[in-house]
């Protein structure tokens, strides 16, 4: 008899099975050494559960017998000691190919089990779901729901460079700022009701620019911080246009100066300056709105001689901000009242009117902090 | 469940799994799951994980436009972040020395960090501010492309298992006295160093990477060490420095790692052990050793030979070998001494559990050939022996074959596979 042979035979003599009770009370019988793998069971085991049928170990209710079987050939596969890394590889990538629904039910009951190999794997799965995709794929994927008002929506934190999106942004602005006064003309005009955009004034303060491939009000939104910013300062820092980080509007013409100046020179010595700016930046933001500094035909005309992007993105563009326009449409004299008025403080409960007539409260800060 | 009902499936997932997957996400997408619903909004933010990586950053043709994007990114995310911070990772090409970077640590040493990872883009080096130093909780700490500079009042960090450095600027003395002062210290790994004396005193070190110009290298105090992996590159300078040292490289560097599993030299690591040793036996046997990797061990000096040989002779327990030549054939001095040879064979070097060697780059040369005979007829557990030939040898591969042939082998199941393409 070689060694191998009485090896085999060893292993056949020792061959335990377990009893495992999973949520719907069905019981199964498993190899030990295969449910060993998963730490509670082990720690089951040793408290002397599942010997027998009568005693099974009852799994966490997050356990089906789907995902147990699942589990289970996972734990066959890797407790195998003699496999090579490049197998253990292989087969994980092919024992994740399957529907999301399933991939965060197997996560679930691989953390109910303490599995952590299994529970990485399935987590390292669920972010490839998630990375790169838009919020709207995301929400349809995992069932999501998109409950969080347009103000909410603005994502605290951007990369703010993205250069076609300041000329954008100066577009709206510029395209706003001819509807406003048209229709400060015609003050008899009526309030459109559409979707109301219920904006605070710290969510706006607090958000970076840049937008994604995020929903259309979103992006839109952030360039038009954007677009003020652009606007400003390029009014101001006549020698280098695109400046193209945070130089945006403060409160006096000096300071935009100064801020433009320092920000191109690429500077050691004014970085604390700099600092204070950006902070201040953020927090004078709106108050950019007010600053009727610019005609809008000028800054139109200047925005365009300076794009460079391609017809097919500038017509995209255009129509993104017909739309974003139309969106705003409706209250933006009324928000303006507001910004005005209020400044940097926090906004109280706001109620606005929308287009079905229902009654849609704003939410302060504190509601939003779930 | 069917996949139409309107079940979240994801948001019921406990916190810390939700983590784990945001944790894998580049930083930038991981923060947009704020609008995906009100339950996500702020799941980003107690991340304890933080790892930024160029995956995460605009791409613009305009470099100042990139780095101040992530430097708005960075400052942001640090501001809005709440709850404790145990890892942060930033790794960019973008990325240069900024004084934004100096405000981070700042806050991250205030907030407890215990790893920190730090790659900055080429250009200046970024100076590690001195705040760096007192986070006392660190366990792991990797910086690439630094400068570092302890203040005088530093004392060590006592709770660091894992240091790292790459391409950086200390002080030589420093850097003995960082290494003595961590004591729980247990990888080390130093690359790029630019004509260094090290001395490594580390009582809990299990592993050490060592790469670059090192002028020397003594192992005082690592009695744990297990795994060791050295690259040497070689000067003029330090060439000449090797002519006049007087001590045995090999009894410093390996004298003192009873527990040593495996070995890996690279490139002149054979040629530094060869220097001052003369004894054949080494004072302490590697009765763990069970794993030997040598590059470029050049088979015409014999000194390089004794170092291999005084090796696998003092690794009882040797498994696996791996011994690649060096190409560079300069003329052999004088004659080749075989005697050396006859009197190994007649010592007892069994290796009793050397399972599978594996040489490349073989020139053919006669201590190489015997060196091979030598493995054959003193492992009687070989299983597979494979011999890639040198490149440039190619009128000497048969008669290579032919006294391969005749050699005798102690295992019966020894397989020799000579490998003729490169690999």
């Amino acid at each position: 008899m070689t060694e191998a042979d009485s090896e085999i035979i060893k292993s056949e003599m020792l061959k335990a099975y377990v009893w495992l009770q999973t949520s719907d009370d069905s019981i199964q019988q498993v190899e030990q050494e295969v449910a060993m793998f998963c730490p509670f069971i082990c720690q089951e085991i040793h408290s002397g559960m599942g010997s027998s049928k009568n005693y099974p170990i009852s799994l966490p209710s997050r356990v089906n017998p789907p995902m147990l079987s699942l589990i289970l050939d996972y734990c066959r596969f890797h407790q195998v000691p003699g496999r090579s890394n490049k197998e253990r590889k292989s087969f994980d990538e092919k024992f994740v190919r399957m529907d999301t629904k399933r991939l965060c039910e197997l996560t679930s009951a691989a953390d109910s089990l303490q599995l952590k190999p299994l529970v990485d794997l399935t987590s390292r799965a669920l972010a490839r779901v998630i990375e790169g995709k838009t919020p709207e794929e995301i929400r349809e994927i995992f069932h999501l729901p998109d409950d969080l008002t347009e103000e909410e929506k603005l994502e605290p934190i951007k990369n703010t460079m993205d250069d076609p999106r300041i000329r954008l942004l100066n577009r709206l602005y510029a395209r706003k700022r001819k509807e406003l006064k048209e229709r400060e003309r015609l003050q008899d005009a009526e309030i459109e009701e559409e979707r109301s955009d219920e904006r605070s004034v710290d969510d706006l303060l607090s958000f970076i620019n840049g937008s994604g491939e995020d929903s259309k009000g979103t992006r839109n939104s952030k360039n038009k911080k954007k677009n003020r910013k652009r606007k400003d300062q390029h009014k101001t820092a006549p020698s280098n246009c695109i400046s193209t980080s945070n130089g945006s509007s403060s409160r006096n013409a000096d300071m935009d100066n100064k801020e433009s100046y320092e920000h191109n020179s690429l500077s050691g010595n004014s970085t604390v300056h700099r600092n204070l700016l950006t902070n201040l930046r953020y927090t004078t933001k709106l108050q950019g709105v007010e600053n009727d500094r610019f005609s809008p035909e000028d800054e139109f005309d200047d925005c365009d001689l300076e794009d460079d992007i391609d017809p097919a993105l500038k017509e995209k563009i255009d129509r993104e901000v017909e739309d974003f326009a139309r969106r705003l449409n409706s209250d933006w004299p009324e928000r303006m009242q507001e910004i005005l008025s209020l400044g940097q403080e926090r906004r109280p409960l706001q109620s606005t009117i929308n287009g079905n007539g229902s009654l849609r409260k704003l939410t302060s800060l504190d509601q939003r902090q779930k | 469940m069917e996949d139409d009902s309107e079940l979240d499936l994801i948001s019921e997932l406990p916190q810390s799994i939700i983590e784990a997957i945001l944790a894998k996400l580049p930083l930038r997408d991981a923060v947009r799951t704020s609008i995906l619903s009100t339950r996500w909004r702020y799941k980003w933010a107690s991340l304890t994980h933080i790892m930024f990586d160029d995956r995460s950053a605009s791409h613009f043709n305009d470099r100042i436009v990139v780095q101040d994007g992530i430097v708005n990114f960075i400052t942001r995310f640090l501001f809005l972040h709440d709850g404790p911070i145990h890892k942060f990772s930033l790794s960019s090409s973008f990325l240069q020395s900024s004084p934004d970077i100096d405000q981070w640590l700042l806050f991250l040493s205030r907030k407890d960090v215990k790893e920190l990872i730090l790659e900055l883009g080429e250009g200046e080096w970024f100076r590690a501010p001195s705040c760096v130093f007192s986070c006392k909780k660190l366990t792991r700490l990797e910086l690439v492309r630094c400068e570092l500079d302890p203040p005088p009042n530093f004392k060590g960090f006592l709770c660091l298992k894992h240091l790292s450095l790459q391409q950086v600027l200390i002080p030589p003395d420093d850097i003995e006295y960082l290494i003595s002062n961590c004591p729980l210290l247990e990888s080390l790994t130093l690359s790029y160093f630019d004509s260094l004396e090290l001395t490594v005193c580390a009582p809990n070190l299990k592993y050490l990477i060592l790469e670059g110009e090192f002028k020397d290298l003594c192992l005082e105090n690592t009695p744990l060490l297990v795994a060791i992996s050295v690259a040497m590159y070689m000067t003029d300078d330090i060439a000449e420095h090797f002519e006049h040292s007087s001590s045995c490289n090999f009894d410093k560097f390996l004298g003192g790692v009873p527990k040593l599993e495996r070995l890996i030299g690279h490139i002149y690591f054979t040629k530094y052990l060869s220097i001052g040793n003369n004894q054949k036996r080494s004072p302490i046997t590697y009765h763990h050793l069970r794993f030997i990797e040598l590059y470029q061990v050049s088979f015409d000096d014999m000194k390089e030979v004794l170092v291999v040989l005084q090796l696998i002779v003092n690794s009882p327990n040797l498994q696996e070998l791996q011994i690649s030549g060096s190409s560079n054939t300069s003329a052999t001095v004088g004659a080749p001494d075989l005697e050396f040879w006859d009197e190994n064979f007649s010592i007892d070097c069994t290796l009793h559990r050397l399972k599978k060697v594996k040489l490349t780059d073989v020139s053919g040369v006669e201590h190489e050939m015997k060196f091979i005979q030598f493995l054959l007829e003193n492992s009687p557990v070989l299983e597979v022996m494979s011999i890639t030939p040198s490149l440039y040898l190619t009128d000497g591969r048969l008669n290579m074959l032919i006294d391969l042939a005749s050699f005798r082998r102690a295992s019966s199941r020894a397989k020799i596979i000579f490998i003729q393409e490169p690999v």
